[in-house]
């Protein structure tokens, strides 16, 4: 993995582990979840409802992966891209489509979502840097826009066909493997592609790359000055977060079978959005806590008939007071409240103390 | 000619409409590096306010447009006090008020929606009427569209030259801590900011739901272009903002008419890609200070 000049010229680059315990992976933690990770379907497929709860599970896994990699940008990185589900529907498109139109087996085609993602994040990545704050907002929202008008008013009836997306692309298949129970197989392949993009974020997020990221969001000049080469830096992280993007999709075309351009509406991007700050951004865990919770409101807390149209109410004031009250985002909030209840007041210097990666440090526009 | 005329006044009703919603957004970053995305919600809510007034209170049209009005410019207010207030000073500003905003947008469609339901509501006009010229036909609202976002423009840069208030906008904007030490009133002129552009985004909304309908979503499109309107020209600029909203207008007409009204949209997002790529603070932009 790349590292920026300066740093590479000292020798090895690697973070003493000692003057960064946060960098330490937790195996105890990994092994306790391991295994229930691996039971948990086959149980679930024996009980009523267990379907629905494996359903929940796969999107969670594909939403994870996406809500991940986009706070690499927006939260660690301070890239205000909302491009990040142009990116997606580019995977998703290229491997449906090839799927679909061209009869590639989804076996072979799905593997070429995160390079064709990675691909269109160096084409968006490129105008956006020398761009800074709410222009980048503006200029991928056009790449956005510009994508959808693409694959609603393509003159290529098989990619747009009339605006409706690809319909019928063929799911994953697992042979006999999957017969009778292929969910329970969409779960062991999404657990498996969730596990790995987890990892290599993790990685991302607690390598020198990672401290050079946050070095660029809170001081420009200071990391600049230091040697952090910024243009390298921010086409690597969309491309590496466009990755996992797009293996997301991937999975999720070959699981519904189908795709369409409503992925690019404004509502699926706030949904994200939402996971990402109402768990907490720029932290690590914060993501994939506010995926669950935003999936478990959405289509399981809120799903009954009258709730339903509270959804969005409950989401935007949801929204706007985690923004006033924790803006930070929920999880360092509750991870700070737990520890203070386990181990009193002075528990709060432990070693799995997240490093401080919110944006405390920002200098203050209006002091 | 009538196709070039037909374009020529659409490009001029495109154009004062993206500058009449650009105006409020463009006034509030100036003074607050704030970009209101809720600003599309607060145009709902003139829309909706005038509705309620002329359709369940039975009331004439011309009452209607002061009080709804006042309605954005209260709900503003509101938005302001709750949600942007408790925000000034703390660090993280920048993001921290584009979520704030994003929420209470997205909050006040919902509500838009559960209140009124998604049908679209028949709006009337304030001018009725049209007369053709060369075959192009020109409603008499589209003309006081015009009209309004002429002197609403011009009014707005008057009153930030010349009126003691607006000067006192212009120095917070330019300095926020000086600003204070002299002894303007921050919050104040804050709040005074956000009323003024809410209000202006519930007159829009007043005037332009007879042409657009007025849905919960309706909101929605006027703003993504008053965004784009208001960065082309370089954030904070009234200058720019007169200039690209016009632009924006006449380049979106010309390639509808000329070109197919399918093209109008990737054109402009195009043109906007290229401009920021070439000059990345908008065409008339101060670049900001890079702070150390």
């Amino acid at each position: 993995m790349s590292v920026d000049a300066a740093e590479s010229s000292l020798g090895d680059p690697r973070l003493d582990e000692r003057a960064s315990p946060w960098a330490r992976p937790r195996w105890l933690l990994l092994l306790a979840v391991a295994p229930f990770a691996l039971v948990l379907p086959l149980f679930l497929n024996t009980i009523d409802g267990g379907r629905f709860w494996l359903h929940l599970l796969i999107i969670f896994f594909v939403w994870g992966i996406v809500t991940q990699s986009w706070n690499l940008l927006l939260g660690v990185a301070g890239i205000y891209s909302f491009g990040q589900i142009a990116l997606y529907a580019v995977g998703g498109w290229v491997t449906g489509y090839l799927a679909m139109q061209e009869g590639v087996n989804p076996w072979l085609s799905i593997w070429l979502a995160p390079l064709a993602a990675a691909a269109a994040a160096v084409v968006i990545g490129l105008p956006t840097l020398r761009l800074r704050g709410v222009y980048v907002v503006l200029i991928t929202l056009a790449f956005l826009e510009l994508l959808r008008n693409f694959l609603v008013n393509s003159p290529y009836e098989k990619i747009s066909n009339g605006g409706l997306g690809l319909l019928y692309v063929p799911k994953l298949d697992f042979g006999t493997l999957g017969e009778g129970r292929s969910h329970v197989m969409f779960y062991y392949t999404g657990l498996v592609f969730f596990s790995i993009a987890t990892y290599w974020i993790w990685r991302v997020f607690h390598s020198p790359l990672g401290m050079a990221f946050t070095a660029l969001r809170d001081s420009e000049a200071y990391a600049v000055s230091r040697g952090v080469n910024q243009f390298r830096a921010r086409l690597f992280l969309f491309a590496f977060s466009a990755f996992f993007t797009g293996l997301a999709a991937g999975l999720m075309t070959h699981y519904q079978g189908s795709i369409s351009p409503s992925i690019l509406s404004f509502g699926v991007l706030i949904n994200l959005l939402a996971m990402i700050v109402i768990g907490g951004w720029g932290t690590f865990w914060g993501p994939i806590f506010g995926t669950a919770f935003i999936i478990l409101l959405e289509e399981k807390w809120l799903r009954e008939g009258s709730l339903q149209e509270y959804r969005k109410l409950v989401l935007g004031l949801m929204l706007a007071a985690i923004a006033v009250l924790a803006p930070r985002g929920l999880f360092p909030v509750l991870a700070d409240g737990l520890r203070r209840l386990v181990k009193g007041p002075e528990g709060e210097a432990e070693r799995d103390e997240e490093p401080e990666i919110a944006t405390e440090e920002d200098a203050a526009p209006i002091a | 000619m009538s196709e070039f005329l037909q374009s020529s006044y659409s490009g001029l009703l495109y154009g004062s409409v993206y500058g009449l919603m650009a105006l409020g957004l463009t006034v509030i970053w100036g003074a607050m590096r704030l970009l209101n995305l809720a600003h599309g919600a607060l145009y709902l809510v003139g829309g909706y306010v005038a509705w309620t007034v002329v359709n369940r209170l039975s009331l004439p049209l011309e009452l209607a447009v002061p009080v709804s009005v006042a309605g954005a410019a209260v709900a503003g207010l509101l938005m302001y006090g709750l949600f942007i207030r408790p925000l000034v000073g703390r660090p993280g500003w920048d993001s921290a008020t584009l979520i704030a905003t994003v929420g209470v947008g997205i909050a006040i469609e919902a509500a838009a929606l559960l209140v009124f339901g998604p049908q679209v509501k028949d709006f009337p006009s304030i001018l009725d009427g049209s007369f053709t010229v060369e075959r192009v036909l020109i409603l008499h609202q589209g003309l006081l569209v015009i009209g309004v976002a002429a002197v609403s423009l011009l009014a707005m840069n008057t009153y930030l030259r010349a009126s003691r208030r607006g000067m006192a906008i212009r120095a917070v904007s330019q300095d926020v801590q000086a600003a204070s030490l002299m002894g303007i009133p921050i919050n104040a002129t804050f709040a005074v900011v956000i009323a003024i552009s809410a209000g202006l985004a519930g007159l829009a909304g007043v005037l332009l739901s007879s042409t657009f309908y007025l849905s919960p979503t309706s909101g929605f499109t006027p703003m993504i272009l008053a965004v784009v309107v208001t960065i082309l020209g370089g954030l904070g600029s009234i200058k720019g903002t007169v200039v690209a909203a016009y632009s924006i207008g006449l380049i979106e007409a010309f390639v509808n008419v000329y070109v197919g009204s399918s093209w109008g949209l990737p054109v402009l997002f195009s043109t906007m890609i290229l401009v920021l790529t070439a000059r990345p603070n908008g065409l008339f932009g101060v670049g900001e200070v890079r702070r150390l």
